[in-house]
């Protein structure tokens, strides 16, 4: 075993910075870009008592990413990682045309993005909505540049200097097997946490919703026929076959509010056990048919619609320009005492927004995946740095989406049921209670623009979104047709869900294949039925149970659920930087373990004080074990505490708080396992660097030629022209 | 104007590039020339059987959330 490899002589061969002359405009452009986010920033910050428009957001937000890849991202890459772009990378030494092979940085840039962003950037900053646009927004921007871009990056960076291992194998090579299982086991439960709490949202979307559900429902064989279709009739005409799967997907939509209008909308409304049921069963088929039939077409799908919503957003913000009508920092910030979610800002901002700002899930598609394609090592600044930076810039417009509708109706909508009472006279008084108003004819017109039967308590993030969604697109495109763009939006959002749940609940099932093949051979085999049955019934029941339990529980599924989804994401993230900043200490680079290590540190307070209230707070709407106090004492002398409206509904609460109680507080063990046995390696680094050995395959040169960034500096394509390399249409 | 038009071209022609790429519709060119480099004379798979081999083959990863 080697110890730490001396780098290759990487002064020498690095090829010189971009040519001299740029510099002086170098200066202007920077310094320009640095006045505008600066200006956006104050604008923000001293504005006080009156509307802002939402550009100043994006302003700030576009201003500070530019300068933080510019300068930070490339310190990272040259200072801290000094990647190499004469060491051959995974894709080219083993390139063998499937899982290993050269993909260009741009491509590679659009697959990395699609799978890191989904629903969680979307969701989370709408929950956060609750406590003002500011502190999310200032959390959204500053941690996706110190925290999570960095985590993104150093993970697919160390990842790529091992031929793509996983996070979970880096854990238990670098650090321990103590380690190694504590992540493994992260990541499976965070899997299962995760897979519940995003169909819940969609559960929520779609219950009472014939128009929701039916254009949702049509997916399903939409994409069946697509991988007919590409199976059989057209191999290998992917964009062909997503073209008529877009056509037939509008069509769907548009029928959608056919009929709701029409005597199918009774089949179509379905009640949310339903909607459960119908999701576990779907789940489970899903993640036994052929990838082919049905995971593949969904996933061409869902990215180009994901892809396409996104511009388009992007477009109506800059053409709508609304104002905000959420105020900077509400109330709820310092009391804790939100209708949303528990708990104030101070931690719960850092844990409800988890996508966008810092996401543990992305270090499992950074380690997998993307290293084993990237075809130079400069390019982890683009791949890993840009493409979190553009997942944030969606956090931002989700924020934004939510903060621009009326904040009474905002709070109409997130509310659990239990608060909101039965009719929208009662919304409406409820909604007052908080400090905000709206009257129940209000509220009756902002279900009717959207053709919805009512908005009140229509939790988890989509209906908001989705109404926001509709007054900037409506807005920007001129035309109204609130109604149609509402549910294209929660066509959108329903649709990458469903993907995840079909993609997670297949990984989480060769996972478990994988462990249990440990202990019985036949599991880990693939192709063998029974096994392959048992492993994806346990993955569904998991996720199913969560579900259930979210859309039945008295005090609000999204309520109880979320924290613990964002506890469990930000301790992946714990996991991932621990590892980043371990590695580097075994590289001999304690100087720069600061770089992954301060953020490591952030938020490791962030989760564990988040755990630590969640498991001790003696306050019964914040702590899972006061709650359960509460309602057992109150159960045992037989009296039905609300929002439970029977001696069950108390049982339930009950049972939930238990179950939720305790995995926050294994969430909370796990993270500080996890640290500790990495502190002990560090030290045992730093007293004798030569005892511990890291797994970095050693160099080979490399023969590629291609750009380190986006666009190609004068010196690469002088390079490039000389390789004969392509870029688009330079081949054809 | 020319140049403007020149500019959409290239736009276009960039755009269509990207996608095919990127929906892997360019895997079965890149596979053929890739085959005729790399083992000439050996005989290549048509495009039915080697994008069913490449589907088969497909491993499932994680989206995020």
């Amino acid at each position: 075993m080697s110890t730490t490899a001396p780098p290759p002589t990487t002064t020498a061969s690095r090829p010189t910075d971009p040519d001299p002359p740029n510099r002086a405009r170098q200066v202007v452009v920077w310094t320009l870009v640095s006045v505008v986010a600066a200006v956006c920033w104050g604008v923000i910050a001293l504005v006080r008592d009156e509307q802002i428009s939402a550009i100043w957001l994006l302003g700030a937000a576009l201003g500070s990413y530019a300068i933080a890849y510019r300068f930070y991202a490339r310190f990272i890459a040259k200072t801290v990682l000094e990647v190499d772009d004469t060491r051959a990378t995974p894709a080219e030494r083993n390139g063998d045309g499937t899982d290993f092979e050269p993909t260009d940085r741009r491509v590679l840039f659009g697959h990395h993005f699609a799978a890191i962003a989904g629903a969680g950037p979307l969701v989370g900053p709408v929950l956060a909505a609750q406590m003002g646009y500011l502190p999310g927004t200032i959390w959204i921007i500053v941690g996706v540049i110190v925290a999570g871009a960095v985590q993104d990056m150093v993970v697919l960076f160390l990842s790529m200097r091992r031929d793509g291992k996983s996070l979970g194998q880096m854990a238990r090579e670098e650090i321990g097997p103590v380690g190694g299982a504590a992540a493994l086991i992260a990541v499976f439960s965070i899997m299962i946490i995760l897979l519940a709490v995003l169909a819940l949202v969609v559960v929520n979307a779609m219950a009472e919703s014939p128009w929701a559900t039916f254009s949702i429902a049509m997916t399903v064989p939409i994409a069946l026929f697509m991988g007919v279709y590409l199976r059989v009739l057209r191999p290998g005409r992917v964009l062909e076959t997503t073209a008529i799967g877009v056509t037939l997907l509008l069509l769907a939509l548009v029928g959608g509010g056919w009929v709701e209008s029409s005597g199918l909308a009774e089949t179509f409304t379905l009640s949310k056990e339903t909607l459960v049921l119908c999701l576990v069963v779907y789940g489970f088929v899903a993640s036994v048919l052929p990838v082919w039939l049905l995971l593949t077409p969904r996933d061409y799908l869902s990215t180009f619609m994901k892809i396409g919503t996104i511009g388009l957003l992007a477009v109506g913000l800059l053409l709508a320009r609304p104002l905000l009508q959420n105020e900077s920092v509400t109330e709820f910030a310092s009391n804790g005492a939100g209708p949303v979610f528990a708990g104030s800002l101070f931690p719960f901002v850092f844990i409800t927004i988890a996508c966008g700002a810092l996401s543990g899930f992305h270090a499992l598609i950074a380690s997998g995946t993307t290293p084993k394609m990237i075809e130079k090592e400069s390019q982890v600044r683009l791949i890993g740095y840009g493409g979190m930076l553009a997942e944030s810039f969606v956090a931002i417009s989700a924020i934004i989406a939510a903060s621009i509708i009326d904040p009474g109706l905002y709070y109409a909508i997130n509310s659990p049921a239990s608060l909101m009472g039965d009719t929208l006279q009662s919304a409406s008084e409820a909604v007052a209670n908080l400090g905000f108003s709206i009257t129940p004819d209000q509220l009756a017109s902002a279900a009717a623009a959207v053709e919805e039967s009512t908005l009140v308590s229509r939790t988890g993030g989509a209906p908001t979104l989705a109404v926001g969604m509709s007054q900037i697109f409506s807005e920007a495109f001129g035309g109204g047709g609130r109604a149609f763009w509402y549910h294209f939006a929660i066509m959108f959002e329903a649709l990458f869900i469903l993907t995840t749940v079909d993609a997670g609940t297949r990984v989480g099932r060769f996972m478990l294949q994988d462990t249990l093949g440990n202990v019985w051979k036949p599991m880990r085999n693939v192709s063998w039925k029974p096994g392959v049955w048992i492993c994806s019934a346990v993955v569904v029941g998991g996720w199913g149970y969560f579900l259930y339990v979210g859309v039945t529980d008295p005090l609000g599924g999204i309520n109880q659920l979320f924290p613990l989804f964002g506890i469990a994401n930000q301790l992946l993230a714990a996991i991932a930087l621990t590892v980043a900043t371990t590695l580097l200490i075994k590289h001999g680079k304690l100087r720069w373990a600061w770089v992954p290590g301060v953020p490591l540190a952030w938020d490791a307070v962030v989760t564990l004080t988040a755990s630590w209230q969640k498991v001790f707070s003696d306050d019964p709407v914040l702590g899972f074990f006061a709650q359960r106090d509460k309602y057992a004492t109150a159960l045992d002398a037989d009296q039905v505490l609300p929002p439970a409206t029977d001696l069950d509904g108390m049982r339930q609460i009950v049972t939930n708080t238990t179950v939720d109680g305790v995995l926050a507080a294994f969430f909370a063990i796990l993270v500080v396992v996890v640290i500790a046995d990495a502190a002990r390696v560090c030290v045992k680094a730093l007293r004798d660097p030569d005892s511990v050995a890291t797994t970095e395959v050693p160099y080979v040169r490399s023969t590629l030629v291609a750009p380190a960034g986006l666009v190609p500096t004068k010196a690469e394509k002088r390079a490039m022209a000389e390789a004969g390399a392509g870029g688009p249409g330079g081949s054809s | 104007m020319t140049r403007v038009r020149g500019w959409l071209a290239d736009g276009a022609r960039g755009l269509v590039w990207y996608l095919r790429e990127a929906s892997g519709e360019t895997a079965y060119e890149r596979y053929v020339a890739h085959e005729l480099v790399v083992h000439p004379g050996r005989p290549v798979l048509d495009r039915r059987t080697f994008e069913r081999r490449r589907q088969d083959d497909r491993t499932v990863h994680a989206r995020c959330c």
